[in-house]
């Protein structure tokens, strides 16, 4: 199917720069579509992250099944740090699991154009990140074979799980954020399987995708059912995405713990959180354009687009941390004035100032242009963000250390287990991500086309939107 | 059980199970051949076999039913199932029997045990006996552990190989034989102290038999000083006793009389407290309920070390040794008495001298001076003319009697003597009983070298400790829980031993031992058969024997086994208290002259956990936090912060620890008389300077057990007999090595939170509600006592209607109360319900309605308050929880970690006095680390404020509403309950609690494997998987049983006006509260008008930990009054 460059002639560039050099429908879905069949090898580049991906995977197996067999005390967690690095990265990959409903449903409603090249990897990145953020409140439980307690199972014991705590909360608010993106994920994913379905190179990817692609034959009705699902998906995400991390902010607001009980803490973690997704858009996109070459989809353009939305939440994180120092003096209450005190000065005091190192201060140059299209600067200032907002949520974690009463003052310091288990929990997602990229399209075919220009045979937006109209 | 146990070696041609096979010497011979290791282990469920007979026969012996000697205990008779049930055994339902253990210097603490279908499980203080009243302390309360110790001792030995108890006493006759002739020359018993009158009966019996063969009393820690004191005072032993209850001012010279270390300690801190539990209440006090703030009492305390009895004084006076002799010194020469010179003293303890006399001047007659221990015999001689000049022996303030253990005087010189007879050859065979000297013996005298020039020598105990891996035999001893005994109280007063269980690894009972002894001794002294004093080695018969003397015709209708049923079940011999003695006039001619101190001083004293290391193998001691220091699992070179400085060493907090858990501590060399020793050093503030406390007690080998391998430093490798107690003329060098120790609280400050609120005597007259404003929304505390409860009904109802105003007079959510006293003060309206106080909430109110009625005025509403001014931090309770809720041992690493499991613990704070209010000047955002360091380093006024802290069984309880699966739950009478079998183990609840009071099982703590520690538990309460969260309930078994118990009798009685079921006031006892020497604490219904409980909750010093944060605490704390002497110079 590939048709030589010349034959297609050179178009003028895209007026909003999203797309770059000359796409028409066939090289747009060529050049998608032959990184899953297998006809564009596979970069040498992802062998590497792929077995780097499974190794870490193997110590988080490992740190598991130690973990099952000897309990949770291989971790730091003591009294009266009961929660660590489990809740720590629970909260972290969480917030990373934002930013893809928040493009893809979000963005779309509103009628951002350049959610388009980037929405299907980054909606993968939101699953796999919640699958690496559901493992932990998981093996974190003392004793775990009894996960199913926490949901409303009619069980012949007749207990319910006890709706006031947020933990129950969570357990609702992160299985059906997981479920709604799945289902999202998946709906956008079937024009496309059916066309790698067409232009299989073999009979195991004919009737892998052919099976995936549950007989989408293109037709107008198929559009039609397609396009109403997919603005109904939108319409249920976007709630979603405001519910998980207030629902996970309610682990720490709805507690009495000086600092944790706060009402800030819905939207500063909403802030938050899209802040950290995006950062790890920035990450996964920097890395496709440079080994896959889709530099000409997801341009510079997308990744000033998604720098800016850093910023902006990054400014409203910092906002957040003003405002909880603020608080804390505004309240006169002993306990928060000294807990500050001590979260800034204490024996963790250092890991305060390394936030607001890597969340406030280092983002700042984002203001420049110059930060913001270029690749390597922005990977660094994203995975400033990274640091920043697992330190965030480690901050909040090791509050405990020091709570009203003086007496039972503690402090806390992972094991090898722990960073085992949370090294591990990135090589899952690493693992599942390459997998991904080598097996289904990383950015949507049929979105892409219908975002060509007319001149090149496109519809010059996204089609579900303008139909909508 | 006698050593003739095994006599009948035939084997049975047949046998008819394989248990019976099993059970025939050969069999054990095969066994313990093959597998010495396991030989105990194949031995333990035939003797759990025997569980029922001998419960049978406690119970027999109990109810007075008679002694049926076919189901007499440690009986070598059939074991048969019961064919009919015995009376009074009810499966399930526990027992409880009299008997006692012996403390420090031998001396009995009659205790009450729990057996549950015949296995020891819990220990509790014997009411009947003087010197417990009720009261434990933590060695007898841990000794149920020692029991079931799967160290223990299990087989006799010769050499490394095990052996039968009768190749044993063979050996013994054998070598009596040779030494036939010496009438016992060569033969020396070394024996503990003991204060048992068979035992020294038995005693005198074989010297009588073997005239030349010495028996000598020793224990590494004998008070020798005293004895020797009262001999130069008064030219005979006498011992002391003291009436706490009577003194209005006690001046403590370096005792711990409080703690538990003294063998009088429970009665002492009973009989103190008594004049120290402040209360204000008029109509609501009752006899011992407290005292008057005029009445309250006043403790002066001069020590070196911080102890409990330092913690609860109103002064302390940190100095080294040498000048607490001096002080002595310089008080006794202002009462008039030629001391001596005295040496140099701090400037600011000769201010205090003067006050100090003063004013126990000025109470004689009701004034006391106590001395402890370890301070030389002349300071003891001059405490004894202080006393005589305070008239504390007219007033019968301190009394005297005969000593309890007759050999004691001069232990440290007899083993001297005897170690010198070792190695001149003299001694061809020693017996060794219960001590181990080859561990614990002044240095110096080198004991195990000593030990290799004898020929035959045995070892009896309850290990194969050091000495036992010296001896050529071993016998394995009974625990005290599986022998027959008797044993002198403080005052003297006889407690009767019995056996709660057959011995688990026949062991055998040291009556019966010594008994062996006695025969063999009248065997070689060829006592003609008929005039053989000992008849049987029956322990039993042995104690009844002796016991008969105090038995008189007039009592019980003459029965002697009707009056003796009854003295086993009270477990003390009724009228054989000590007559008490005139005390002569005190001799003070022969006051020896001062000893100079140079350099560094060190003091040795007893572990407050370990004491002399024989618990060294007890888990449940070493995890115990020793109180003030709060260190577990290891002792340390204790000094104060400028003497650290000195020293150049620090502590803290390393980047991997805790502050509640691992403690990093440079490690000093410490050199004295030539002796080295590596030790890690702990910085106390409050600590004398340049003086260094060595706790003894640690540092066992593997030898003591695996609990009590290396775990700490063996500090008796400095102690000699020139520095048995104090020293000088040492000193320390640092080796820039560290060591990490566990301690369970690293902070010392209360950082101006006030949890722990205290006040003086004056301050409490000036503002009675003092205790009642807490550091944070002072404006609305009006409305956080009421939070709390004891209600301002409850205060009209005490007071009477005219008497004094409710001091808080608010009540929540059910608004104000409409009273007399409300209606009379009508300017209260202004402070009318705040209804921000108590906001929309998550949380129901509590207690929740039942039947539609409010069940706070229908039901129970079980509370608890402690009285900060009685508690000593003695941590008995600690113990007694632990016992009573299986409460697991996690090992020193684990606590390091922060995973201790106690569910009530011991906070312990430090402040500074201020010259104004006596408040923490050591805490709070003006204090800075800086500050803080100086000010410590400086000040020898700190004070250490002790606070017990279990659940607190909040109404709003932050942990309830956070459980995602209600694994914890509100119960209507208001317990917080824990659902073990329902906890996912997500740990939320532990960090919503702000008391932190949860625990959780981390990795699988509770002990699931070894075969001896299953009899340990308690069956009333869930052993804990790992995974789960655990917290105090206020024994909430114990609660339900007392409801079952008193629904039952309900419905069997007559019904009367009452709709309910009542429990009486008294009637459920928690386990602390059981335990604590002093009743420091108050359990009971809330809406009981009568309970104690109550009384308590309405004082005005009563205030709820954090009950600011409106968590409603049920448990209340009475805020710790002092009675500072006025006169004191000004920050003492």
């Amino acid at each position: 199917m590939a048709i030589a460059t010349e034959e297609i002639g050179t178009y003028t560039p895209h007026p909003e720069g999203l797309i770059e050099g000359n796409h028409n429908l066939v090289t747009l879905g060529d050049k998608i579509s032959t990184v899953v069949t297998g006809e564009t090898p596979t970069p040498k580049v992802w062998w590497v992250f792929f077995l780097t991906g499974i190794g870490l995977l193997n110590c988080l197996v490992v740190a598991l099944l130690y973990l099952f067999y000897a309990g949770v005390g291989i971790w730091g967690i003591n009294q009266p740090v009961a929660w660590g690095f489990a809740i720590v990265n629970f909260v972290w990959w969480i917030g990373i699991g934002h930013a893809g409903t928040l493009i893809s449903a979000i963005l779309l409603l509103m009628h951002q154009k350049w959610r388009t090249s980037i929405n299907r990897f980054a909606e993968a990145m939101t699953i796999f990140a919640v699958m690496c953020a559901g493992l932990f409140p998981l093996i974190h439980m003392g004793r775990p074979w009894l996960f199913y307690w926490l949901m409303p199972v009619p069980v012949n014991f007749g207990m319910w799980p006890q709706f006031r705590s947020p933990l129950t909360w969570d357990v609702f608010a992160v299985t059906t954020y997981l479920t709604v993106s799945v289902v999202f994920w998946y709906v956008g994913l079937i024009p496309d399987l059916a066309a790698l379905r067409d232009v299989a190179k073999n009979r195991i990817q004919r009737v892998v995708y052919g099976i995936l692609a549950m007989g989408w034959r293109g037709s107008a009705i198929h559009w039609r059912r397609y396009e109403k699902l997919y603005l109904i998906l939108a319409a249920i995400g976007t709630p979603l995405v405001f519910s998980v991390h207030t629902v996970v902010s309610f682990d720490f607001a709805v507690a009495i713990v000086p600092l944790w009980h706060s009402t800030i803490f819905p939207p500063f973690f909403v802030a938050g959180a899209v802040y950290s997704g995006f950062a790890m858009v920035v990450w996964l996109a920097v890395p496709l354009r440079k080994f896959y070459g889709m530099g000409d989809m997801i341009t510079t353009k997308h990744l000033n687009l998604c720098a800016k939305v850093m910023i902006t939440t990054g400014l409203l994180v910092s906002y957040g941390y003003f405002l909880e120092v603020w608080m804390a003096f505004y309240s006169h209450s002993i306990y928060e004035v000294e807990t500050t005190m001590q979260r800034m000065f204490g024996p963790y005091g250092w890991s305060y100032w390394v936030l607001i190192t890597t969340n406030t201060i280092i983002p700042q140059l984002l203001w420049f242009r110059k930060v913001r299209t270029n690749d390597w600067l922005l990977l660094a200032v994203a995975g400033s963000v990274h640091i920043g907002m697992w330190f965030e949520r480690y901050v909040i974690v090791i509050t405990l250390s020091r709570d009203q009463l003086p007496s039972s003052w503690g402090r806390y310091a992972p094991t090898e287990w722990d960073y085992l288990t949370m090294l591990g929990s990135v090589g899952l997602f690493i693992t599942l991500f390459t997998l991904f990229l080598r097996f289904l399209p990383m950015i949507s075919i049929t979105e892409m086309r219908e975002f060509l220009p007319f001149k090149q045979g496109g519809r010059d937006g996204h089609g579900i939107m303008e139909n909508a109209k | 059980m006698p050593p003739e146990l095994k006599t009948d070696t035939e084997q049975p041609e047949m046998w008819q199970s394989v248990e019976s096979w099993m059970g025939s010497p050969q069999f054990d011979k095969m066994m313990k051949d093959e597998f010495p290791e396991d030989a105990g282990e194949w031995l333990d469920p035939v003797s759990r076999r025997q569980f029922l007979t001998l419960a049978g026969a406690s119970v027999a012996l109990a109810g007075a039913i008679g002694c049926n000697p076919s189901v007499r205990p440690a009986s070598p008779r059939k074991v048969v199932p019961y064919v009919r049930q015995p009376e009074q055994i009810i499966p399930g339902i526990p027992l409880f029997f009299a008997t006692a253990m012996a403390q420090a210097g031998g001396v009995g603490l009659g205790l009450l045990v729990k057996s549950n279908e015949g296995r020891p499980t819990k220990v509790e203080g014997n009411p009947n006996h003087p010197s417990s009243l009720g009261g434990a302390n933590s060695f007898a309360l841990a000794s149920t552990l020692g029991l079931y110790d799967p160290d223990r001792s299990k087989n006799a030995s010769q050499a490394a190989d095990s052996t039968t108890n009768e190749a044993v006493a063979n050996a013994l006759l054998d070598t009596f034989k040779k030494l036939k002739d010496k009438k016992g020359a060569g033969v020396r018993v070394l024996a503990e102290p003991c204060t048992s009158p068979s035992l020294n009966g038995l005693a005198a019996r074989f010297l009588a038999s073997l005239p030349s063969a010495k028996w000598i009393s020793y224990e590494p820690l004998a008070a020798d000083n005293a004895v020797k004191a009262s001999v130069a005072a008064f030219n005979k032993p006498l011992t002391p006793v003291y009436h706490l209850d009577k003194a209005k001012a006690v001046l403590a010279i370096d005792s711990d009389f409080l703690a538990a270390l003294c063998p009088a300690s429970v009665r002492n801190a009973k009989d103190f407290m008594a004049k120290r539990k402040f209360r204000d209440l008029e109509s609501g006090l009752k006899a011992g309920d407290g005292v008057k703030p005029e009445d309250m009492n006043r403790l002066y305390s001069v020590e070196s070390m911080f102890t409990c009895t330092g913690a609860t004084a109103d002064h302390r006076l940190p100095l080294t040794p040498t000048q607490i002799e001096s002080f002595t010194r310089a008080l006794a020469t202002k009462f008039g008495i030629a001391a001596g010179t005295a040496g140099a003293l701090p400037e600011f303890a000769q201010k205090c001298i003067d006050p100090i006399f003063e004013d126990l001047n000025s109470k004689k007659g009701s004034a006391a001076v106590i001395v402890g221990e370890t301070q030389p015999p002349a300071v003891h001689q001059l405490a004894l003319a202080i006393n005589e000049k305070l008239d504390a022996f007219k007033a019968n303030v301190v009394t005297f009697i005969e000593p309890l253990n007759p050999r004691a005087g001069d232990s440290i010189g007899e083993l001297k003597a005897l170690v010198e007879d070792m190695k001149a050859g003299k001694v061809e065979a020693l017996i060794v009983l219960g001590t181990n000297p080859v561990y614990d013996a002044p240095v110096d005298l080198d004991f195990a070298r000593a030990l290799e020039s004898v020929k035959y020598k045995l070892h009896y105990g309850l290990y194969k400790d050091e000495t036992a891996a010296n001896c050529t035999w071993h016998v394995p001893a009974a625990h005290y829980l599986e022998s027959w005994g008797d044993l002198k109280g403080h005052d003297g007063t006889i407690a009767l031993q019995q056996p709660l269980i057959a011995p688990l690894h026949g062991g055998i009972s040291p009556l019966s031992f010594v008994s062996t002894l006695v025969k063999a001794a009248q065997d070689v002294a060829g006592v003609p058969e008929g005039q053989k004093t000992v008849e049987t080695s029956d322990p039993l018969e042995l104690v009844k024997a002796e016991a008969r003397a105090y038995f008189t015709k007039a009592a019980d209708s003459g029965d002697f086994e009707n009056w003796w049923q009854h003295a086993v079940r009270d477990g003390v011999i009724p009228g054989s208290a000590s007559k008490p003695v005139a005390a002569p006039a005190v001799n003070v001619a022969a006051i020896p002259t001062p000893a100079k101190a140079d350099g560094i001083e060190v003091q040795f004293r007893a572990d407050p956990t370990l004491y002399d290391g024989r618990f060294a193998n007890n888990g449940w001691l070493q995890e115990l936090p020793k109180p003030i220091t709060k260190l577990t699992w290891d002792n340390a070179a204790i000094v104060s912060p400028a003497t650290a400085i000195k020293l150049g060493c620090e502590s803290g907090f390393g980047w991997t620890g805790g502050e509640n858990g691992r403690t990093i501590a440079d490690v000093v060399e410490l050199t004295l008389e030539g002796r080295k020793l590596k030790i890690a050093v702990w910085i106390l503030p409050g600590h004398a300077d340049d003086v260094v406390t060595l706790y003894v007690g640690h540092g066992r080998t593997e030898r003591a057990g695996k609990t009590a391998d290396s775990k700490g430093f063996n500090t008796y490798k400095l102690r000699s007999t020139t520095a048995l107690w104090n020293a000088s003329g040492m000193t320390a060098a640092k080796t820039g090595e560290t060591y990490f120790l566990a301690c369970t609280q690293g902070q010392h400050a209360m950082e101006s939170r006030r949890p722990l609120r205290h006040g003086t005597v004056v301050q409490f007259a000036k503002d009675e509600e003092f205790a009642q404003i807490p550091p944070v929304s002072a404006e609305e505390y009006k409305e956080i006592r009421a939070n709390t409860p004891g209600t301002e009904e409850d205060w009209v109802r005490l007071h009477g209607k005219d008497g004094k105003k409710f001091p808080h007079s608010h009540t929540h959510a059910h608004g104000p109360t409409e009273t007399a006293a409300k209606k009379d003060e009508p300017k209260h309206e202004e402070h009318k319900h705040d209804p921000r106080v108590i906001p929309l909430s998550l949380y129901p109110d509590n207690p929740q309605k039942v039947h539609g009625e409010d069940a706070s005025k229908t039901y129970r509403r079980w509370g608890m308050a402690f009285d900060l001014s009685a508690c000593t931090g003695c941590s008995a309770c600690i113990m007694a929880c632990v016992s009573e809720n299986n409460i697991p041992v996690v090992g020193k690493e684990q606590v390091t970690k922060g995973r201790a499991m106690h569910w009530i613990r011991v906070d312990r704070y430090f402040s500074i006095p201020t010259s104004r209010t006596m408040e923490d000047t050591l805490g709070g955002k003006d204090v800075k680390d800086k500050v803080r360091a100086e000010k410590v380093k400086e000040s020898a006024n700190i004070r250490a404020h002790v606070m017990p802290v279990p659940c607190q069984q909040c109404e709003k309880a932050p942990c309830e509403v956070v459980c995602p699966v209600a694994a914890t739950v509100h119960s209507a009478d208001g317990l917080n309950d824990m659902v073990y079998n329902r906890c996912v183990g997500t740990r939320y609840c532990s960090n919503n609690c702000p008391y932190k009071v949860r625990r959780f099982n981390f990795l699988q703590f509770a002990d699931y494997s070894t075969a001896s520690m299953k009899l340990l538990n308690n069956p009333e309460v869930t052993v804990r998987q790992r995974g789960v969260m655990e917290k105090c309930t206020y024994c909430v078994q114990r609660i339900r049983n007392a409801e079952i118990e008193a629904e039952r009798e309900w419905k069997l009685r007559p019904k009367d006006a009452s709709d309910r079921p009542k429990i009486k006031d008294g009637e459920i006892v928690t386990a602390c509260q059981a335990a604590c020497p002093t009743g420091a604490i108050a359990f009971g219904d809330l809406n009981d008008p009568d309970s104690q409980v109550l009384r308590w909750k309405a004082e005005p010093t009563n205030y709820g930990l954090l009950a600011e944060l409106n968590t409603m605490p049920r448990t209340s704390y009475l805020a710790a009054i002092r009675n500072p002497n006025p006169k004191m110079p000004q920050g003492a």
